[in-house]
């Protein structure tokens, strides 16, 4: 089939880029003087503000990715069936608190909890702590606190977090086994009978497990660098004085705080630095609602999804968290102050 | 391509992302991306890539020697399970093609138009206010002054204070002729979350002066409402040239 598509498609191509090439000349001639200084600069920002997303996530990734490169090697599925229960309530809270002890951010906890599933961890268990990760660990607790106190906010934060983990891991829990939700894995490393060999040395895996972490850094960094791209392309064209001018009643406010969540990309371990800035401009509600909603749902977080699980659980993966989110926005602005 | 292709191409692209992040902390531009704080970070994904980069060389280097012991019928079979997908190695590219060949530029004025920029700073809880009073007033950089004028009530008190802050300039037409703003970018993550803070400078020959072009601003502080709410202006006595600071943006 390739070897007779390809000498059709190539003229053809060939042809759509001349076309297109005259089209930009065209074009660029009837542009006004000062355009291009203007495009110039715009690339400017969108390649600083790419770039310090992608030199900001790096490490993250690749300490998500170890871990899960590492978890493959040294931890096998009795080990993981002795540590967590099999009741799905048990399951999910248990499983939003193991971020306290795989500190991940939300570019490493996606890898790591498909590994986890592999090893045979509860559905429940494995939604919570994907959900809950990000926030629920020690450097999360601690730059929330170093931004807005030992306080109100902090509680809040985390408490929502939890809750909302634990309810969407219960919701997975409906389903029967990780099969289900999980899209199969072409990359063959997980057919490899070996990697568990129970005579092989500690020196022996710890390189087979660089050699997964290698394998999964490329596997999530596409999703990673092409969700930058997106964030840092809406962020370079898209002004932000533009999204903050519709949202000031008590609805919308949540939903800009939302949208922003979503729209930023920013790492969970320093969102909150973020959100003090919105302090003057949106209520307690909606600043509460972007740092529950920002760590679970944003663009390159959902790449991620879509490369790991099935379209249908994505949905719920993003959809109950926002409703959920939004709900807590809502109560906030309008109940509570 | 062959499994030994991808795996050789992973580990030319762990290695350039590994030098590509070594030349960027080399020349001190980690911080025209990302917060002072993280820097460590990054040197650590540094040295963790030339790592992983090793890892794949010995591992190409043990399968050859492997192929020549062993049946080589078996063996591609065995490579074959392998191999990893192919189609994820080029999007690795993208960075080092965008941090080779546009050139490194700070965000200036021109990330305004869609990032805006404030004339007040909130106060970070771990920092208390006492700590910005104890400074020297000339010590206080542009994010200070903004603090203090958002978490003081009485902010006449600090008119007539000396001031000296560093940052570049931005022309606003809501500003009078002989005004302009001193400014600079606060980062708190990476650029992605880089704000615009700026105060208002009083100096009759603001019009000699470009935009983006970095400034020190020496004078006195002078209160003025601007947009409805306090800010504080400096009324210049110098305004100086000054090449741009190694560290470009303010951390909180």
């Amino acid at each position: 089939m390739e070897t007779t598509t390809t000498p059709r498609r190539l003229p053809r191509n060939l042809i759509l880029l001349i076309t297109l090439g005259i089209l930009v000349l065209v074009a660029s001639s009837m542009m006004p003087a000062g355009f291009f200084s203007w495009l110039w600069d715009r690339l400017n920002v969108f390649a600083t503000v790419f770039l310090g997303i992608f030199v900001e996530a790096v490490p993250f990734l690749l300490l998500g990715t170890f871990a899960s490169g590492l978890v493959e090697v040294f931890l096998d599925r009795d080990q993981m069936s002795r540590w967590v229960s099999n009741r799905p309530a048990a399951a999910a809270v248990s499983g939003a608190f193991m971020g306290m002890i795989f500190p991940v951010c939300e570019c490493g906890v996606v890898p790591l909890t498909r590994r986890l599933f592999k090893k045979g961890l509860p559905l429940s268990a494995g939604i919570s702590f994907l959900l809950a990760a990000p926030v629920l660990n020690p450097i999360v607790i601690f730059s929330t606190a170093s931004a807005f106190g030992w306080g109100e906010m902090l509680f809040w934060r985390f408490a929502i977090s939890l809750g909302i983990a634990v309810v969407t891991g219960l919701i997975f829990s409906v389903e029967n086994d990780a099969g289900s939700i999980l899209r199969p894995v072409l990359s063959a490393h997980e057919h490899d009978h070996d990697h568990a060999a129970p005579g092989a040395s500690f020196l022996e895996k710890t390189r087979k497990a660089l050699l997964i972490t290698v394998d999964e850094f490329f596997d999530m960094g596409r999703y990673l660098i092409l969700g930058s791209m997106l964030s840092a392309g809406l962020q370079t064209f898209i002004p932000q004085s533009a999204l903050l001018a519709i949202g000031s009643g008590p609805i919308l406010s949540v939903l800009v705080m939302l949208l922003l969540a979503i729209l930023l990309s920013i790492c969970s371990t320093v969102d909150s630095f973020v959100a003090l800035g919105f302090v003057n401009t949106f209520s307690f509600g909606s600043i509460l609602s972007f740092l529950v909603f920002g760590p679970m749902v944003d663009i390159k977080s959902v790449m991620m999804y879509v490369q790991v699980f099935k379209r249908r659980a994505v949905f719920y993966i993003v959809a109950i968290p926002f409703m959920m989110s939004l709900l807590t926005g809502l109560i906030f602005n309008y109940l509570i102050r | 391509m062959s499994s030994r292709m991808i795996r050789s191409f992973q580990g030319l692209l762990l290695l350039g992302l590994s030098i590509f992040f070594a030349s960027k902390a080399a020349s001190g531009q980690l911080t025209w991306y990302i917060n002072a704080r993280f820097v460590p970070l990054t040197i650590f994904g540094m040295v963790f890539l030339a790592v992983l980069a090793q890892a794949v060389f010995t591992e190409i280097r043990r399968a050859r020697q492997h192929e020549q012991e062993h049946d080589p019928e078996h063996d591609h079979h065995h490579e074959h399970d392998h191999a990893p997908a192919s189609g994820s190695l080029w999007v690795m590219l993208i960075p080092l093609a965008i941090g080779i060949l546009i050139p490194a530029r700070p965000l200036d004025s021109s990330a305004f138009s869609t990032k805006g920029f404030s004339t007040s700073a909130p106060l970070v809880s771990s920092d208390s206010s006492a700590r910005i009073f104890e400074t020297e007033s000339e010590e206080r950089n542009i994010l200070d002054w903004l603090k203090l004028f958002n978490f003081e009530e009485n902010v006449t008190q600090f008119n007539g204070q000396s001031a000296s802050v560093i940052g570049f300039v931005y022309f606003d037409e809501a500003l009078e002729t002989d005004q302009f703003y001193v400014s600079r970018f606060v980062v708190s993550c990476c650029a992605a979350d880089g704000f615009a803070i700026a105060m208002p400078v009083l100096w009759g020959e603001a019009l000699t002066l470009e935009q983006d072009s970095w400034v020190l601003v020496k004078g006195s502080i002078e209160t003025v409402i601007l947009n409805e709410s306090r800010v504080p202006m400096i009324v210049a006595e110098s305004v100086q040239s000054v090449p741009a600071p190694d560290q470009p943006y303010l951390f909180p």
